[in-house]
């Protein structure tokens, strides 16, 4: 019998210590960690000070991705209305953020440094459709709230 | 033969051999910009420095030529220490902007720089700007900043086309390549000049920032747009081919294409061409056309029989798929009426059939009504580059317009139209008039061959003692088939060998897999069809109404026939007449054999899916076989390559039998209507060739524009036998008085409609839309 309420009391204790103790687990999405700015997440494209897109759509990125996650389309744009800082931009730029394995070798190989992966990782959504990121969502990089 | 030690292995090469060459016979990567073999030696780029014992200095491999027991090295720190220091160079005002340059990837610039160049370099001064994407015509850009002045383009449009279309301009850095007065290069040979830049400066228009060396799929193709076949590397993005390029062949093609070839490849994607199906006037899918199309076999089949069907091919079908014709035809229809589309007809036994090689051996070369440049151009550079070599070798022309060419000078014999065979008959009767052959060649012949007697001479002697004689014959007159016959008999053991010049391109190939080519099993078709015997007529990829000599004859067939049934790549003219039209896959979205005009067999591979509803011949006949109730298995086995030929066509016994040369009569008239295959003008339509596809096709000369009022071009309507046509024409210079030329095959100008002779011409007011 008191063999029984020692061993409770014992196991009380470790609970009761628990609880002042500083606590490892975050009540997310309350609460969010912070990320180093180094962290690989979900991918942008990059502008320069004009408004120009830093992407000519050279397609290393797509050459060089280890989960072929990558889909790159060039065009010519038309000298009087230029999309990137050269005449050659990317008409298509797609992610395969299913595909991705956040390796950072997009990032690593493309010459312009207009491929970045930000330290955003909520990445979910309700089907697989909605998980490719296509240029428009690449070109507004999400913050996290 | 000299022996020379080479990075320590021994080679032994014949005297004259370049250091590069000897070294590639070892398989030793020597780097190079400027030479290409067929080029020859330059030493404009310094790429390739190697070290030669008992010299003082680092030697070009490419200009210094081979000496009895002379040690090389092509490889150690003097010979690198050199190319770093040349490439260090050469990259000095280059833009490094491999990323938006469409080579990237495929760019010797940037092999050899990975492989011998510096990691940086040292000046640090802003970079000379020049043009970029400057256009050469509408199909290549120049991008000046890229180049290393390698003149390799230079060198093969002066040189090896001449047409010096490229040059360059300025001093030292300041040099670029450019064009003539800035005027677009007008060449259907510039195109070659992409496959030629070693780096990035001269790009393909149609391919420009399409792709990427690493998401292509590049397959081995055939050109099937003229009987010469070139071998192409055809480049798949996405399901679409985006690009052709030239493939050498090594000891048979330098890899040249003529710009139809090159950039014409769009026709896959041409909103004309039938990617679905069409059954008696509505859109329909293609499996209910074919199903349809099978009850109506099968009920042609049992009511009247399986000969009243007859079958027709042409176009650009492989060989395969026309065996797997003929096998349904005889095996399931039961018919025996099958033939080849032509638009000529002339026929060369397959004995007289020459190869490119004997065009490379040939101290004679004759051209039967033929102009390679408009009709065969990748022939025209081999004729031209054999004169470059031989300028002994003679070159006659015997045709109804001069065929004589800046390019390529040809002494023309110019006839009447219709008289070729005549005249070349005439010309063997003056030479050797007493031989058997020629006897019975000539006995129709009356003397009064209108023609210079003394060139009629020096022809004659030229086909009788030339050591290696080749022809080219357009087949426009079926009379000088025997001519050729006896010719080769004459002449005996010395060769005699033709090329025929007419399409469709595969001809050679469609009677490899059993069809007849013979133009007289076409007329029996039509003849048949006409007076009511065939029940139904299947065109595959053949277009009767524009490739027929007789387009009346056609039109009275099509009258008559109550299936009329097409199959091709673009709906056949008259479409409205036909009860079902079914989709076709072409060259590049099939495997497929080809077979060309020296009879070689060459393999094309599929590089993309065929569009649509497009499926090859095969799958349409099987379908027909079941509903037929058929068991019909297609013999998978069947190759059409012979064991002995090898990649030729099997050799066929050399025929004797000479007809005698019918002659001619002279209608009386001031203009002579002649015609002839012009590539671009080959009715397979391409929006990427559209600047390039003459506005006004027709061709006369100044005398004739000048007495019917003509300027510069105009319209004119041309009469012959109470049939009519209209044609606009430009007037060229080189063309021969009295003659008017229209090309083949022209849907708004069908000169099969009238044929060609005499004609009567009537100037024609312009309207122009606005």
């Amino acid at each position: 019998m008191l063999d029984g309420i020692k061993a409770i009391a014992k196991g009380l204790g470790t609970t009761f210590k628990a609880l002042t103790e500083p606590r490892d687990t975050y009540p997310y999405p309350e609460k969010r960690r912070e990320y180093s700015p180094r962290y690989r997440g979900k991918h942008m494209l990059a502008k320069d000070a004009d408004g120009h897109e830093l992407c000519v759509g050279c397609g290393l990125c797509e050459a060089v991705c280890p989960a072929h996650a990558i889909r790159v389309v060039a065009a010519e744009a038309p000298s009087d209305k230029p999309v990137s800082w050269t005449n050659r931009y990317s008409i298509d730029y797609e992610v395969d953020l299913i595909r991705c394995i956040f390796c950072g070798m997009c990032e690593e190989a493309c010459p312009t440094n207009a491929v970045r992966l930000t330290p955003f990782n909520e990445l979910a959504a309700y089907d697989r459709e909605a998980m490719i990121a296509d240029k428009e969502e690449l070109l507004r990089p999400a913050i996290r709230k | 033969m000299i022996r020379l030690t080479i990075d320590g292995q021994e080679v032994s090469v014949p005297e004259g051999t370049m250091i590069a060459d000897a070294a590639a016979k070892l398989g030793i990567d020597v780097p190079v910009y400027c030479y290409h073999e067929a080029l020859g030696p330059l030493g404009a780029c310094r790429m390739c420095l190697v070290q030669v014992e008992k010299m003082p200095k680092l030697a070009t491999a490419c200009t210094t030529a081979v000496s009895e027991g002379m040690v090389v090295h092509t490889s150690n720190p003097q010979v690198d220490k050199g190319r770093k220091g040349v490439l260090e160079f050469l990259l000095i005002n280059h833009p490094l902007d491999c990323p938006v340059c469409d080579k990237g990837g495929e760019c010797f610039l940037q092999d050899y720089t990975f492989q011998y160049g510096p990691p940086a370099g040292r000046f640090q001064e802003p970079k000379i700007q020049k043009v970029k994407d400057g256009p050469i015509n509408e199909f290549v850009l120049v991008d000046q900043e890229r180049c290393v002045l390698c003149q390799r383009c230079v060198r093969y449009m002066g040189e090896y086309v001449g047409e010096p279309q490229l040059l360059l301009e300025g001093r030292g850095v300041e040099t670029v390549v450019t064009t003539v007065d800035g005027q677009p290069a007008t060449s259907q040979f510039a195109g070659n000049v992409i496959d030629l830049c070693p780096v990035g400066a001269l790009l393909s228009v149609p391919y420009h920032h399409k792709a990427r060396p690493w998401n292509i799929e590049r397959q081995e193709s055939i050109c099937t747009l003229c009987p010469v076949g070139c071998t192409t590397l055809a480049t798949g993005r996405d399901g679409h081919v985006v690009r052709v390029e030239g493939r050498p062949v090594p000891d048979y093609s330098w890899g040249w294409l003529c710009d139809r070839g090159r950039f014409g490849f769009d026709f896959a994607v041409n909103p004309a061409r039938v990617t679905a199906s069409w059954l008696d006037g509505h859109e329909e899918a293609a499996a209910r056309t074919t199903r349809q199309v099978g009850q109506w076999l099968s009920q042609v089949a049992q009511e009247q029989g399986g000969d009243h069907i007859a079958m027709v091919v042409g176009g650009l079908h492989s060989t395969e798929e026309a065996y797997q014709l003929k096998r349904f035809a005889e095996d399931v229809l039961k018919t025996r009426r099958l033939a080849v589309s032509r638009d000529v007809p002339g026929y060369l036994p397959r004995a007289l059939n020459g190869t490119f090689a004997d065009l490379d051996a040939a101290d004679a070369v004759v051209l039967i009504g033929s102009d390679p440049y408009d009709a065969v151009p990748v022939v025209h550079l081999r004729l031209r580059d054999r004169k470059r070599h031989a300028p002994s070798t003679q070159i006659w022309g015997v045709a109804p317009r001069n065929l004589h060419r800046e390019t390529l000078p040809v002494n023309t014999l110019v006839t009447h139209a219709g008289f070729e065979a005549a005249v070349m008959a005439a010309a063997l009767k003056r030479v050797a008039g007493t031989h058997e052959a020629v006897a019975r060649l000539t006995a129709d012949l009356v003397d009064s061959v209108e023609a210079d007697p003394a060139q009629l001479e020096a022809l004659g002697q030229e086909l009788i003692s030339s050591q290696h004689l080749t022809l080219l014959w357009d087949g426009q007159e079926s009379d000088v088939e025997s001519v050729l016959v006896a010719l080769a008999t004459v002449r005996g053991d010395k060769p005699t060998r033709v090329l025929p010049t007419w399409g469709p391109s595969n001809w050679r190939g469609f009677e490899r897999a059993g069809f007849s080519a013979r133009i007289e099993d076409l007329t029996r078709i039509l003849e048949d069809a006409r007076d009511g015997k065939i029940a139904m007529l299947m065109l595959f990829g053949a277009d009767l109404l524009r490739e027929y000599p007789d387009q009346e004859l056609v039109r009275q067939a099509y009258d008559k026939v109550p299936f009329l049934i097409a199959e091709g790549l673009f709906p056949p003219m008259d479409a409205e007449r036909f009860r079902a039209i079914l989709p076709q896959a072409g060259p590049s979205e099939v495997y497929g054999t080809y077979v060309n005009m020296e009879g070689r067999l060459q393999v094309a591979s599929p590089s993309v899916q065929p569009p649509g509803q497009a499926r090859p011949v095969k799958s349409y006949i099987t379908a027909w076989a079941h509903a037929l109730k058929t068991s019909f298995t297609l013999p998978e086995d069947w190759d059409p390559y012979d064991d002995e030929s090898g990649d030729l066509v099997p050799a066929e016994p050399m025929p004797t039998a000479v007809r005698a040369v019918s002659m001619p009569v002279q209608e009386a008239g001031e203009l002579e209507l002649v015609t002839g295959p012009l590539v671009v003008e080959d009715g397979i339509p391409s929006d990427i060739l559209k600047p390039r596809i003459p506005e006004y096709p027709g061709r006369l000369s100044p005398e004739d524009a000048a007495r019917m009022g003509i300027e510069n071009h105009g319209l004119v309507r041309l009469t012959r036998q109470g049939q009519s046509i209209e044609v606009a024409v430009a007037v060229d210079a080189a063309m021969t008085p009295g003659r008017i030329f229209v090309p083949l095959g022209m849907v708004q100008s069908p000169v099969n409609k009238i044929g060609s002779g005499v004609v009567e011409a009537v100037r024609l007011e312009e309207v122009h839309s606005a």
